[in-house]
């Protein structure tokens, strides 16, 4: 199979190789009933998914839910107690194969205090054996003015984002990120994922996990849920989400007449509308409203969000 | 691997504590050993300055700064990041211990050098620098195994100690008793066959094929050293 030269200039300046061998397949990553255990407790249980070529893939989860161990795995830095992981079609132990090819945010920092920004990330880009320059990469996460300053003087976010400037050293075809986001200002985190919507469309494929799931909502092609070591949904948002109501709450006055369709009564006043067809049931509440001349206040209509998803996978039963 | 190397070496020189804790002593502790040159060659002779000024550093410069480095790169998970890169863990661990081992070196060569001139030449300098190089390949792998039981650069002020001084005391003990009596036991220490090999090498007087034999004992202990490091040793702080 030939890779079109188009294909390759818009994969960005270390995407050699993208369509040699294994990489005629679309799929970057393979995890195929991955189990990880630390003594007698089961961190990650059959765990199975893929991510394709292009894609934004988002692990979620609850603290301790397993998400960290197997993106450890996926990362080559944690070997899987069974199952397989295949990254590039390889190994992800086998560095050699795969580094080049991706960049890692881990969850933190790992820079020596006694070497500078630029230091740290020439020293990392160099080890990556990608090309690119020191400059471009500060200049991306706003640390240009910070170039020369020692790692022990940078504040917390900053060093969330030099992390994030030597995963994303020399474009990598794929860039892994551990909670991106945890302790930046919005600022930063609004460039940083105008930084990887740039790898995006440079051709790069991303994997992260966070604990901002309205960022997963509004970044990711596809989310993986996972709660106490398993997966359990996968999807993209709309898939997710479809299974549950959306929500109408408003409040009415008390002479008010009673609302036209079913609701709950939250509190003496207050009313939530669940509904799977939120712009027809607004729309009649409003049409009735008009009618009887009723002040819905406070009234608010939300789409189901990945949270609703979240809480309602908290309370299932563990399947058997 | 070079890389790395650089970057300790820059880390190595910004660090003072470590500059004054580690590597100022053993320059010290050899200045007054070469100073009162007379009293120690009465006590032993010039081939146990020699040893002593080699294991001083060796166990100083050498073995604590190692430690004392893994360590501390662990904790602040430098390792781990170095592990997210394309080099494989033997480049990381030569670029890590690369810099100390140069320092090392080129402390002992001219501290040697100094005591050399104000004294006398070795006798035999190709098996001095043999000696020398297999004493600091054991005290090397002897550190890559302590630092697998070390948790963080505070820790190893304390993990060193029964090495560092367990070493100067044979080497002492050796070196000025000699090996008439209880030679098995002496030869089979950590220290001990490489300081009669250095006291040989300095004093002469030894035929060479005695002396080299004593080189297996020292690289039985490199052996069981990169046994236990390859054992115990982690990339990882422990969770």
């Amino acid at each position: 199979m030939s890779c079109p030269r188009d294909d390759v200039a818009a994969l960005g300046a270390n995407a050699g190789g993208l369509c040699d061998g294994d990489m005629t397949s679309t799929t970057i990553i393979d995890v195929d009933e991955l189990n990880v255990t630390y003594g007698d407790f089961h961190a990650v249980q059959d765990l199975s998914f893929q991510v394709e070529r292009g894609e934004l893939y988002a692990l979620l989860g609850t603290n301790g839910a397993g998400k960290t161990s197997a993106l450890e795995v996926i990362e080559g830095h944690r070997r899987a107690s069974s199952g397989t992981v295949r990254v590039f079609g390889a190994s992800p132990t086998n560095r050699r194969a795969v580094r080049p090819r991706m960049g890692i945010m881990l969850q933190d920092s790992g820079f020596s205090p006694d070497l500078t920004a630029s230091e740290s990330v020439r020293l990392i880009g160099r080890l990556t054996e990608r090309s690119d320059t020191v400059d471009r990469v500060l200049s991306l996460v706003d640390l240009t003015g910070k170039a020369d300053t020692r790692v022990s003087s940078l504040s917390g976010g900053e060093k969330r984002r030099l992390d994030f400037a030597t995963a994303v050293y020399g474009r990598p075809e794929l860039v892994v990120l551990d909670e991106p986001t945890t302790g930046l200002d919005i600022q930063s985190r609004d460039a940083l994922w105008d930084a990887v919507q740039q790898l995006r469309e440079d051709g790069s494929t991303i994997v992260l996990t966070t604990h901002y799931l309205e960022e997963a909502q509004q970044h990711a092609d596809r989310v993986g849920l996972m709660h106490r070591g398993l997966l359990r949904r996968q999807g993209t948002v709309p898939e997710l989400t479809r299974a549950l109501p959306a929500t109408i709450q408003f409040s009415l006055a008390p002479n008010a007449p009673a609302p036209p369709m079913h609701s709950a009564p939250v509190s003496d006043r207050s009313y939530l509308i669940e509904t799977f067809h939120l712009q027809a049931d607004l729309k009649q509440l409003l049409d009735w409203a008009d009618v009887h001349a009723v002040d819905l206040r406070e009234l608010s209509a939300a789409p189901t969000r990945l949270d609703d998803v979240f809480r309602a996978m908290d309370t299932e039963p563990a399947p058997a | 691997m070079l890389s790395i190397a650089r970057s300790e070496l820059s880390q190595i020189l910004r660090n003072r504590a470590l500059l004054v804790a580690n590597l100022i002593p053993p320059v010290a502790a050899s200045a007054f050993f070469i100073y009162n040159r007379d009293v120690f060659e009465r006590l032993g002779s010039l081939g146990y300055i020699a040893a002593v000024i080699v294991f001083t550093v060796g166990a100083f410069s050498l073995y604590t700064t190692v430690v004392t480095t893994l360590a501390a790169r662990r904790q602040t998970l430098f390792l781990k990041r170095l592990r997210s890169t394309a080099v494989s863990d033997q480049a990381i661990m030569s670029g890590l211990v690369l810099p100390v081992s140069a320092i090392s070196l080129l402390q002992v060569g001219l501290i040697l050098g100094a005591f050399a001139t104000v004294s006398d030449r070795p006798d035999n300098l190709p098996l001095l620098i043999a000696a020398i190089a297999a004493a600091f390949v054991m005290m090397l792998a002897l550190a890559m195994a302590t630092a697998g039981v070390t948790n963080s650069p505070e820790h190893a002020q304390i993990t060193t100690l029964p090495l560092s001084l367990g070493t100067i005391a044979v080497v002492n003990w050796v070196a000025i008793t000699g090996t008439e009596s209880l030679a098995p036991l002496k030869r089979l220490l950590p220290g001990g066959s490489a300081t009669e090999l250095i006291v040989n090498a300095w004093n002469g007087g030894v035929p060479l094929a005695d002396s080299l034999v004593l080189l297996v004992p020292t690289l039985a202990w490199v052996v069981v050293a990169v046994v236990l490091a390859s054992k115990f040793f982690r990339w990882e702080p422990r969770r």
